[in-house]
């Protein structure tokens, strides 16, 4: 018996120590589980690497490199927006890449204003709509808005394509999109025959690359100041994927559009019971990728200033999904937004140039971008974790 | 459980792959150039020569039918491994490296060529069982890792094998069976016997089933999922040496790219359910046979090389197609029946309320 | 008679809430013991804790008079405790045979392959000690959920485990099935085996326990022997206060105005030629065993599901192929026998929640933006008509609001959406003795003010309590009509029986029938 009492009484002790342990932890725990929490979590992350690695490679500091970096991150923005609006449904889309590709291909098409008949008089398009004189357009002032309305069209409706097989005959997205890029990446190659489109207007190339406001900094002294020292600042990238940026979010947090999106990824069911026209919105969303893509296409086809077929080609995928998670968006659906993505898109392009200051082959640059997405997950589930930990009831 | 009526469109439903297969195998076969046989003086076509017909089972068991083996697995997980592409790659290199370098035989490089596989698949467990990161996120970085590990281990150059590995990639077994082949058939039948004979496969079921229910049953769930990516490594590691071989020993830095899709989709083309719980090898088998059916098929009837992906592409859809209506097909099937239905044999009568 | 089981003051809390509140307790060998509380009442907590599920934060327990801390539910199922949850745990992909030795197959030879001659013999044994007769490579996607509670017993029965935990095990099985439970766990008690009992129809827990223990608000508020309490002590003890009455009395009395009519509805195999209307200021019971068709019934009036022929005639205008979307268009609301599938988005805060079903009525103009502050100010205001207990509902996730409060944030939705006819399937199944009568009181007003309410239940007595008017289905069809004057539990089930299984019934056995 008294074994017994002994046995209560020190149970009962230790469930006092445990009571009056602090249930967060000490205050540094506290704090850094406020961090790891924050909204800004990536955004401080990013920083610190980078002001980090600057510290030990001048190169970075160099404000031609940060103007260089802020216009690397605009066309990536555009295309991780429209995967973010997927992903928060529950979907995913794995045709950006192709979409890419095929929409470059198809606006040079039309805009190419001379095509070397050496290169292309193979393609399935040569002598009708492609010509030794250029594309369908080639040389007309209707050319650049004809081109760019057709390659955002082009992109909205292989987006539709996507939405249209997902809800109609109830196909996975990720085999869905796996198909239709299959398809059009194979597509695109066929119509140029694996080749570059070069010969682009001026203006189209201004949508890529073109400058509203320019920065110069240095004392007044000579009168010329050499292109080199003049940095980019405001582009027309930075207006359209900004503009953009700000148009999803609003539609992702004010409207029943957005709403809507959470709610399907949520749980599709009960949502379609309350009304919600499910396929309709999973449709628009995916053909909101499309068009994010064609957006993104369009950029970064003037800034090269070719149309190419490979455009979306290598680990633009992993950029994109990585940006939407380590933005915060879950794969699970019904979690985003396009501040996260914002954020993941900023570490990635910061990432790459902290890799490529260090003079890393690019295969290694590869590898440890892979690594750091891993730890970048993993810093999502802890967050998960302590956020789940908070919440549980 | 009750019997029901034969129905025409459920059995092709059910079996769709299959005849999609028999009518991929007829069209191409009627369509593609003739050749006499012997001196018989018949006109034969020269897809349906045995010849051909071996080639195709070669074909599919290097490109897509053992890393489709070891993708079931981790399908029937309801798990996803992206990175067998790159592990192919990873692989082989070190074994390549390994036997330019200091003469590795065969058989020991095959061993490396494994062991790589093996752990880089182990190493996929762990970021998927210990750290808990989505596989979908842990085999997309490791794609990445892998392949950029591969190339800098190489300098991105293109490994040329000794010539013993391309007399190893023509070997015949007991003169007639192509080595891949009988590779191919033996991991298959491993992969049968752990699946349905042992128990560790039927609790890679039961896991795919619901893994909650599966960790409230008993089962080691942790040890499950990391055993089906060390297994989906180590056939990506076997498949590298045996693909290397093939391709004459030649491994340039684009070597099993996109590989992952084609096994993805000839075990889901095999009825593997994307949502786990579902599936088996020998569906993956057909699967992987279809794929390369259309490829060389293609070929065969001289279509644009350009256009081969595009075919391929579509015949995937057809599956994926399909296996929803299969799906939609099913859950007709499953709703409860609770009154008679006039039209229909007493056969098809359902249990009363009280089933 | 040594105890089994003893819990020495077991404490639980989840962030600051405790679930369990210094509970001890102890179980004999042989002994049923009936574990009752309100939902929330710490129950789940307390038995998960005995199961490995979750672990306690102080207190401990011993079995067998050996301590007993399960880490995992591995430990509790090796220790010899089996657990019987309420949503069955059974992999429908494999065998009832697989079911039964998932975590350990007995095996064979070098290979250690599966020994399927050994486990066949095996799992018809068990099966045969349950009473089940189907062959043991049956699939358990083929058998019905009270096949699967037997199988999953079989497989307590083969882990030999001393003391078999209960959770809800009747809410999916047909009266017979329950019956045929009930006499197994009579046998399990006669051989030594410890049982605990959980359960909402009291009526069970007092016939099945030798014991009964209360719980309300995670403390053991009484454990006294089954004779000692009556079913009105019972609730009293749960709910902590008397509850004479377990209905709202009917403040008004249904209008003679039609406002839907279902015509000659038909779909083959599942309904036959319904007819019926529901009226203006009416609430109308839908009272049917399992498999009668019901639930059928109101998916597809609301359109969830599709009939094949029949019309709809909704305040006078035809409606011929409706649709969750169309039905909303025309006032009706449809309260789903399952919230988390079909009723709730769980993740998601309490407020967009009930504003979801009403979101295009807050857009304004062409970009269909959202009024944010007018949809709070609604949320909220419907929030409180129904005394919803919550914290700011713009943060909490729904998912951590009880079962009650949970049923409340689906009735809001649908009331923010001003339905003048409510579809209800089982609104109170699984919550509480309070709650219930909220929900009632909540019917009751909503028939006050002028709208029609169809109540589905496989709760006789709740829809005598609370209807002015019980529609019978049976095999697809209506099969009786009663009005109030002819309320009488022994005839309506009859009907629902349609007078072939005279011996089964009583007020109980149609209490447990659910599906």
């Amino acid at each position: 018996m008294s074994i017994l009492d002994d046995r209560l009484s020190s149970a009962h002790a230790l469930s006092q120590r445990q009571a009056t342990k602090p249930r967060s932890g000490s205050p540094i725990r506290r704090a850094i589980q406020d961090f790891l929490l924050s909204d800004y979590f990536v955004l401080y992350l990013t920083l610190f690497f980078f002001i980090t690695a600057a510290i030990f490679f001048p190169s970075l500091r160099n404000p031609g490199n940060i103007a260089n970096q802020l216009q690397n991150m605009w066309p990536l923005l555009a295309v991780a927006i429209g995967q973010t609006f997927v992903l928060i449904l529950g979907g995913i889309d794995l045709s950006v890449g192709a979409t890419m590709g095929i929409t470059s291909v198809v606006g040079a098409i039309v805009m190419a204003q001379t095509l070397d008949p050496s290169f292309f008089d193979r393609s399935p398009l040569w002598g009708t709509l492609m010509r030794p004189e250029g594309g369908v357009l080639a040389g007309s002032e209707w050319a650049v808005p004809v081109g760019v309305v057709v390659m955002l069209v082009t992109g909205t409706l292989i987006g539709f394509l996507n939405g249209y097989a997902i809800t109609r005959f109830n196909l996975a997205p990720f085999m869905v999109t796996l198909v239709t890029s299959t398809f059009f990446a194979a597509f695109a190659l066929w119509l140029t025959q694996s080749r570059n489109i070069s010969g682009l207007p001026e203006a189209f190339l201004n949508l890529g690359k073109g400058d509203i406001l320019s920065i110069y900094l240095g004392p007044k002294l000579t009168s010329d100041i050499a292109r080199r020292d003049i940095l980019s600042f405001i582009t027309y990238p930075f207006v359209i994927s900004v503009g953009l940026a700000f148009i999803s979010q609003f539609l992702l947090s004010r409207t029943v559009f957005g709403r809507q999106m959470f709610s399907i990824g949520t749980n599709r069911r009960a949502s379609e019971i309350s009304g919600v026209p499910g396929k309709s919105v999973i449709t628009r969303v995916y053909m909101f990728s499309g068009f994010c893509a064609a957006v993104a296409s369009i950029m970064y086809s003037g800034r090269i200033g070719f149309g190419q077929p490979s455009l979306g080609g290598g680990n633009l995928l992993l950029d994109v999904i990585g940006a939407a998670v380590i933005g915060g968006t879950s794969l699970f659906g019904g979690k985003g937004s396009v501040r996260g993505t914002f954020f993941g898109v900023a570490f990635f392009v910061l990432l790459s140039n902290i890799l490529n200051a260090m003079q890393l082959s690019p295969f290694v640059i590869d590898a440890v971008k892979g690594v750091i997405i891993l730890l970048a997950a993993l810093i999502d589930i802890t967050r998960t974790r302590l956020i789940n930990r908070e919440q549980r009831v | 459980m009750q019997k029901q009526p034969f129905n025409v469109f459920r059995f092709f439903l059910n079996n769709s792959t299959i005849f999609l297969f028999i009518a991929v195998f007829i069209i191409f076969g009627l369509s593609s150039p003739r050749t006499a046989i012997g001196d018989t003086g018949i006109d034969f076509p020269r897809f349906w020569l045995p010849e051909n017909i071996l080639n195709i089972i070669k074909q599919a068991a290097v490109f897509a039918g053992i890393i489709g083996v070891g993708m079931t697995f981790v399908l029937l997980t309801a798990g996803i491994d992206l990175s067998v592409g790159s592990n192919m790659y990873l692989s082989v290199v070190c074994a390549g490296l390994l036997m330019r370098s200091s003469g590795l035989e065969i058989v020991p490089a095959l061993f490396v060529s494994l062991l790589v596989g093996t752990l880089y698949g182990a190493f996929n467990a762990f970021c998927i069982v210990r750290l808990k990161i989505i596989p979908f996120m842990t085999t997309l970085a490791t794609l990445v890792v892998g392949r950029g590990l591969g190339t800098a281990l190489t300098s991105s150059q293109q490994i040329d094998f000794p010539e013993r590995m391309n007399a190893f990639g023509q070997t015949m077994v007991f003169g007639v069976i192509p080595m891949p082949i009988v590779v191919f058939v033996l991991v298959v039948l491993a992969a049968w016997f752990i699946l349905t004979q042992t128990q560790f496969g039927r609790q890679v079921y039961a896991v795919g089933n619901d893994i909650d229910v599966a960790k409230k049953a008993g089962i080691n769930t942790d040890r499950n999922l990391a055993m089906v990516y060390i297994i989906s490594g180590f056939c990506a590691g076997l498949a590298g040496f045996v693909l290397a071989s093939q391709l004459g020993g030649r491994v340039d830095r684009s070597f099993g790219e996109t590989r992952e899709f084609d096994a993805i989709a000839a075990a889901v083309l095999g009825g593997t359910s994307l949502f786990g719980g579902v599936g088996n090898v020998f569906g993956t088998v057909i699967g992987a046979m279809l794929i390369q059916m259309v490829g060389i098929g293609l070929q065969f009837n001289l279509v644009n090389l350009y256009l081969q992906p595009m075919a391929r592409a579509f015949i995937i859809f057809l599956a994926i197609f399909f296996d929803s209506l299969r799906e939609a097909n099913y859950k007709k099937l499953k709703r409860r029946f609770i009154r008679p239905v006039h039209s229909a044999s007493s056969e098809a009568r359902a249990a009363d309320a009280g089933d | 008679m040594t105890s089994l089981l003893e819990l020495h003051n077991l404490t639980k809390a989840f962030f600051g809430i405790a679930a369990v509140k210094d509970v001890s307790l102890s179980i004999n060998a042989g002994e049923t013991l009936g574990l009752i509380g309100q939902n929330g009442a710490g129950k789940s907590t307390l038995v998960n804790i005995v199961g490995g599920v979750v672990h306690s934060d102080s207190g401990h327990m011993t079995l067998s008079e050996q301590p007993y801390t399960p880490r995992i539910p591995a430990d509790a199922q090796h220790a010899g405790v089996a657990f019987i949850h309420q949503e069955l745990n059974l992999f429908t992909n494999l065998t009832i045979a697989e079911n039964i030795f998932i975590s350990n197959f007995p095996r064979m030879g070098v290979l250690r392959t599966i020994d399927r001659a050994k486990i066949k013999a095996l799992t018809g044994e068990l099966l045969a000690s349950v009473g089940l007769d189907i062959p043991s490579d049956t699939y358990v996607e083929r058998i019905s959920p009270g096949e699967r509670q037997l199988v999953e017993i079989a497989k307590a029965l083969y882990q030999d485990a001393s003391l078999i935990i209960f959770d809800e095990p009747t809410t999916s099985l047909t009266a017979r099935e329950t019956e045929r439970l009930f006499a197994i766990m009579g046998q399990l008690r006669a051989q030594g085996k410890a049982i605990v009992y959980i359960s909402h129809i009291l009526g069970d827990v007092q016939k099945l326990s030798d014991q009964i223990a209360v719980m309300r608000d995670g403390e053991l508020v009484a454990c006294e022997p089954a004779s000692a309490l009556t079913i009105k002590r019972m609730i009293s003890l749960m709910v902590g206060r008397s509850i004479e009455q377990l209905y709202p009395k009917r403040t008004t009395s249904p209008t003679t105005d039609p406002l839907l009519t279902a015509k000659n509805i038909s779909a083959s195999g599942i309904v036959e030629d319904i007819s019926f209307t529901l009226h203006k200021g009416e609430v109308l019971g839908l009272f049917g065993l399992m498999g009668s068709g019901r639930t059928e019934l109101a998916r597809m009036i609301f359109g969830a599901d599709q009939f094949e022929s029949g019309e709809i005639v909704v305040e006078g205008e035809l409606v011929r192929k409706p649709s969750p979307r169309s039905s909303i268009h025309n006032k009706i609301a449809f309260v789903t026998e399952n919230r988390r599938e079909e009723g709730l988005l769980m993740s998601i805060d309490i407020a967009n929640n009930i504003s979801l079903v009403s979101l295009p009525e807050f857009a304004r103009s062409m970009l269909q933006v959202i009024d944010q502050r007018q949809m709070f100010d609604s949320a909220r205001e419907t929030a409180n008509t129904l005394q919803l207990k919550s914290g700011d509902i713009r943060q909490q996730p729904v998912k951590s609001l009880s079962g009650g409060n949970q049923q409340k944030v689906v009735i809001a939705k649908w009331l923010l959406s001003r339905p003048s006819i409510f579809i209800m399937d089982e609104p109170t199944r699984g919550i509480d003795v309070g709650a219930k009568y909220e929900i009632y009181t909540i019917i009751d007003r909503l028939a006050a003010e002028g709208s029609g309410v169809l109540i589905i239940s496989s709760e006789l007595e709740e829809l005598i309590g609370m209807c002015d008017r019980i529609l019978v289905m049976s095999r697809g069809e209506i099969y009786g009509e009663f009005t109030r004057e002819q309320f009488q539990d022994e005839r309506i089930l009859r009907a629902a029986f349609r007078e072939q299984d005279l011996p089964m019934m009583s007020v109980h056995d149609g209490q447990a029938k659910r599906d």
